[in-house]
């Protein structure tokens, strides 16, 4: 067997065997519905706390300030949509880079007659908190900010951001997805009222997420059913999920720090071996404020997906800046917004590290980058 | 979406790419939506392409596609080439999937737009 790296670690992330045996008791003996008074169900219910108390404690947030959910993108859902629709109407304040879980959430709250501002972002990803003040009017209800950016790792200030916004009273989406358990973020001192976060990018399960909702957060149910997780999100709870997550969260908090720094200097490596062997590259987001382990990469000339079966050849796991899907060009709109020009958008590459990336892996990667991208160049009509 | 073994075949190692000195003709096929774009150039010895190359710039089955067509045009008729069908491309690379199906397109349209360019310089 040729040697595999995976480096799509913003896509998901493999369940760490300990989150796995934490789960495993919660789909045999400990089946029960948390929601029943005997025996069976206050078992599962005392795994579905543990958790809760495990996140909240993380986020250090009330424990019943956490309600569970689905995935990422019900979150998102959740949390904007609920806000909103509490509301009745009025304006919302988002960016243009934000997850389309955000994103086609404030269209559908469009089609029903809210009014929203997508702000712009400057050529590092960055959105500019004098925008969002200056956004802000007197019939705006919700400000929905990302922490960072799953494409280009850029972290957005959400901490100036959450200040005007008190200073504004206007609640404060944070869709943290891309960076809860990754990197710290204090809730309370950035002025967040509601934030999403997932299991499946810090080696939990796939399939259960969550938000923070502030205590006192008027709040419409977006799902409608019995009276689970204070009657925030009807729906049984995926009890094993849930535990994995609590157990996942607990094991970040625990090694986030020292990772976090490892991983950065896997990235730098990677990023600075490959600009010093192949000529026409930049590194896309921003500098600095950046996720540890994401580096966007465009290779100028070549076509990005060509890059990733090429890689994939190689045993490589990468993921594509931009597609073109069902015939249709589409540079990401993320760079798109960044102002990025066509030629780099096109040739864009996400690679995303983590726990188990290796020096090795890095010396790998930046071996295999070079040849095939000479090749796609030599072949290719539009490069030099 | 999953690709033949003889896409990837080809994608690993393309017959033919590269441009051609003094070609006899040259025609070029692109996707104005995905903006893939297929560069051939023909070698003309008694009416048949004795040598034929191309530059891609596309996704993995565009460059594939170009690769295959590039053996299936040589030896080649040029009256057969202002004929060459996307399918026949297709057929070349065991099929494409549904998403990627421009990739014959592109390259069939590029074989036969540098057939016709043949036949153009020979008026």
């Amino acid at each position: 067997m040729s040697r595999r790296v995976y480096l799509d670690h913003n896509a998901s992330t493999p369940v760490h065997p300990e989150v796995i045996a934490e789960m495993l008791p919660y789909f045999g003996e400990r089946f029960g519905n948390p929601s029943s008074i005997h025996g069976f169900g206050r078992e599962a219910r005392e795994g579905l706390e543990t958790a809760r108390e495990r996140v909240a404690h993380f986020l250090r947030v009330g424990k019943d300030e956490i309600v569970f959910t689905s995935g990422g993108t019900e979150s998102d859902n959740l949390a904007v949509k609920g806000a909103a629709r509490a509301r009745g109407g009025g304006h919302i304040v988002t960016s243009q880079i934000e997850h389309h879980a955000v994103l086609r959430s404030c269209q559908a709250l469009e089609r029903e007659g809210f009014a929203v501002t997508y702000l712009p972002v400057d050529g590092d990803a960055l959105v500019d908190p004098d925008d969002v003040r200056r956004a802000i009017r007197p019939d705006t209800i919700l400000v929905t900010i990302m922490h960072g950016n799953s494409e280009v790792g850029t972290i957005e200030p959400v901490t100036e951001i959450g200040r005007i916004t008190r200073e504004r009273d206007v609640p404060f989406h944070v869709d943290a997805v891309q960076t809860f358990g990754k990197i710290p973020l204090d809730v309370d001192a950035s002025g967040i009222d509601l934030l999403s976060f997932s299991s499946h990018k810090i080696y939990g399960p796939k399939g259960v997420a969550g938000v923070f909702i502030r205590k006192g957060t008027r709040m419409a149910a977006v799902q409608h059913g019995g009276e689970h997780e204070r009657r925030r999100r009807a729906g049984t709870e995926n009890v094993p999920g849930i535990v994995g997550l609590g157990k996942a969260v607990e094991l970040r908090a625990r090694e986030m720090a020292a990772e976090a720094e490892r991983v950065r200097a896997l990235r730098d490596r990677l990023t600075a071996g490959i600009q010093a062997r192949v000529p026409e590259v930049r590194v896309n987001g921003h500098a600095t404020r950046r996720l540890p382990g994401t580096a966007n990469i465009s290779f100028r000339h070549v076509e990005s997906e060509s890059i990733v079966l090429g890689l994939d050849l190689k045993g490589i796991g990468v993921s594509a800046g931009s597609a073109c899907t069902s015939g249709n060009v589409e540079p990401s709109y993320v760079l798109e917004a960044m102002g990025l020009p066509l030629d780099w958008a096109m040739g864009a590459v996400r690679c995303s590290l983590g726990r188990s990336t290796t020096t090795e892996d890095v010396d790998y990667v930046i071996d295999a980058v070079e040849p095939i991208v000479r090749k796609l160049r030599a072949a290719s009509p539009v490069s030099r | 979406m999953t690709y033949s073994p003889t896409l990837i075949e080809h994608f690993r190692n393309p017959r033919n790419a590269g441009m051609m000195a003094n070609p006899d003709a040259v025609g070029e096929g692109e996707d104005d939506r995905c903006g893939d774009l297929a560069r051939f150039y023909l070698r003309v010895r008694d009416g048949r392409a004795v040598d034929v190359r191309f530059q891609t710039y596309g996704c993995g089955p565009t460059i594939a596609a170009a690769s295959a067509g590039s053996e299936l045009a040589t030896g080649r008729p040029v009256d057969d080439l202002l004929r060459l069908h996307r399918d026949d491309v297709e057929r070349a690379v065991d099929g494409l999937p549904a998403e990627r199906k421009h990739a014959a397109d592109v390259v069939a349209e590029a074989i036969r737009a540098a057939a016709q360019d043949y036949v153009r310089r020979r008026v």
